[in-house]
């Protein structure tokens, strides 16, 4: 085995709305795709000639028109004739995609490997023609998301995402830590001003030009965050869980690339792989604890038993946050908070960026915005990013040298890697 | 192979609402795999549901699948199942009107449910009314 496996350039795109935001505005898939790709490939200092295989994230066909991935990608990303193929765990795809890397350099076989995710969710072409789109219902994106669930049984039995995600695992993390629904309510409350704080420092996130939470609740003519918070702008998802608990769709690519030889490229400081770990489930089949996913344990455990490091080593962690529970929930199944009390560090804003548990500081799923399996490769931006120093106003300080990412690939597919900033 | 899903969904045709018990573990599994979902063993046996649970929790989504949107806002709970499963379904007799509504009906759980066959959208489904 060769000794190294480091990220040594990311790219990401915009997250938005392809028919809205001007960065994304009119790109065809395979447009959004290469400007990640090349974001990363400049970032790295690397040719196209120097990468020997490339592998692509993509679930939604129905938008992208698009299944043989790599071949339809590869004059798009410069790579005719270098090994390539299709890959697909949902949402942690390209969280998943660096282990796939990691034993792609590892083995010797390749020394130069690119991850590219694109995803597209506010639209579909019309006659099949990519530069014409219309919008997508949420009811039909939703139809098609859904294929990640049980539908044997479980999606004809009146399957319900907004419950089995959300309201479930926030009832049960009430029940499990005496929390009345008003101090639950508080609690969400301050993850989403984290939240939009957060995605208001990053100009890729969706929700950036939109601000902070309280900056909203004024423009939308509300006296308090709280009575924004409370206010039918904000109504429930699924009681006890509220709107703007839950991820915001997005359009958006991102990439980055595995290499065994980072000191032949990139002048910036490499990112080293060193433990991953996935562990999958048939969802929703959880037990009556909604807030106890053995998966999430065991990636988690086995991840971090492969870096050969301890939760407390960690200086920076990302959880897949789809529904923000998940921001309460798996800090604790990762030991980055002791049990029972990932609520308390949300209310006093330790989990911000300059707070002393820095979480999701892109923004995560609700303020950076969800496009299924390009998302993961938003985060592997973000932590590279913060190691190197060079994430700008929401930079954390000292700058992180150990992190790990947690993903959920719907459902369910728990994919844990952790990071360690190179010399 | 037997069948299974197909065999499954024959006897709620005819009113049978079946479980797989481990003969190996004896753990219960429902609906039937092809293996017990607590070890993996294909050493199974199909046994009638007693029918009877509890609903843990309860929620209603305003953004229901697209193919029961017509029924929202619909009922949706964790029945846990006598025989030791969680299942997740309608839970009919439950009050989701409102968010007040299903704080109200959270509030008063577990709660005694009975298992029956619905026919929705052209296919026989297990749901819960409350006992």
């Amino acid at each position: 085995m060769t000794k190294r496996a480091s990220i040594i350039g990311v790219g990401a795109t915009k997250f938005g709305n392809i028919l809205e935001n001007p960065e994304l505005k009119d790109k065809t898939f395979q447009e959004m795709v290469a400007e990640a790709a090349f974001e990363a490939m400049d970032d790295a200092g690397i040719s196209p000639d120097e990468i020997d295989a490339f592998i692509v994230g993509n679930m939604l066909s129905h938008t992208s028109q698009i299944y043989s991935h790599s071949t339809l990608l590869a004059d798009w990303l410069g790579l005719r004739f270098k090994g390539g193929f299709h890959f697909d765990t949902a949402c942690s795809t390209t969280n998943t995609g660096m282990g796939i890397a990691w034993q792609m350099v590892k083995s010797g076989k390749y020394k130069n490997v690119l991850v590219v995710a694109g995803e597209i969710l506010s639209s579909v072409p019309k006659g099949n023609f990519p530069l014409e789109r219309e919008p997508l219902d949420a009811a039909t994106l939703w139809e098609w998301t859904d294929f990640g669930v049980d539908h044997v049984y479980a999606y004809h039995h009146f399957y319900d995402i907004a419950s089995a995600y959300g309201a479930f695992p926030t009832i049960g993390y009430m029940k499990k830590n005496g929390l009345s629904f008003e101090e639950m309510d508080r609690v969400m409350m301050a993850i989403n001003q984290t939240v939009r704080k957060h995605s208001a420092l990053n100009p890729k996130a969706i929700l950036y030009e939109k601000g902070t939470l309280e900056e909203e609740a004024k423009r939308e003519g509300f006296s308090s965050v709280e009575e924004y918070w409370r206010s039918n702008k904000n109504p429930f998802f699924a009681w006890p869980t509220r709107l703007f608990s839950a991820l915001n769709a997005a359009d958006g690519a991102t990439a980055y690339i595995v290499s065994s030889e980072p000191e032949r490229f990139s002048k910036k400081m490499p990112v080293d792989i060193i433990g991953f770990h996935w562990c999958v489930s048939n969802y929703p089949w959880y037990e009556d604890d909604p807030t106890y996913w053995e998966a999430d344990y065991r990636a988690f455990k086995e991840a971090y038993k492969m870096a050969n490091i301890k939760p407390e080593d960690l200086d920076y962690l990302y959880v897949h946050d789809c529904m923000q529970i998940y921001q309460l929930i798996l800090p604790e199944v990762a030991g980055y908070v002791p049990f029972g009390q990932a609520w308390k560090y949300a209310l006093n804003g330790d989990f911000a960026f300059n707070g002393k548990k820095p979480l999701n500081v892109s923004g995560g799923r609700h303020g950076g915005g969800h496009a299924f399996e390009a998302s993961a490769g938003f985060e592997v931006y973000e932590i590279v990013k913060q190691m190197r120093g060079e994430a700008g106003a929401r930079q954390i300080k000292p700058f992180p040298k150990i992190a790990a990412q947690h993903n959920h690939g719907y459902g369910m597919h728990s994919a844990v890697t952790i990071l360690k900033a190179g010399e | 192979m037997e069948l299974i899903a197909k065999n499954w969904y024959d006897n709620l045709a005819q009113g049978k609402i079946m479980g797989a018990r481990c003969l190996d573990c004896g753990a219960f599994t429902f609906p039937p795999l092809s293996v017990c979902r607590q070890c993996n063993s294909r050493n199974i046996e199909w046994q009638e549901i007693s029918g009877n649970g509890q609903v843990i929790m309860f929620s209603s989504s305003i953004l229901p699948a697209k193919k029961f949107a017509k029924y929202a806002p619909i009922p949706y709970g964790i029945v846990k199942l006598e025989e030791g499963p969680c299942f997740f379904t309608k839970v009919e007799g439950f009050d989701c009107s409102s968010p007040e509504a299903i704080a109200q009906e959270n509030s008063k759980l577990p709660q005694k449910v009975k298992a029956e066959v619905q026919k929705m959208e052209g296919v026989n489904i297990v749901v819960f009314r409350k006992a």
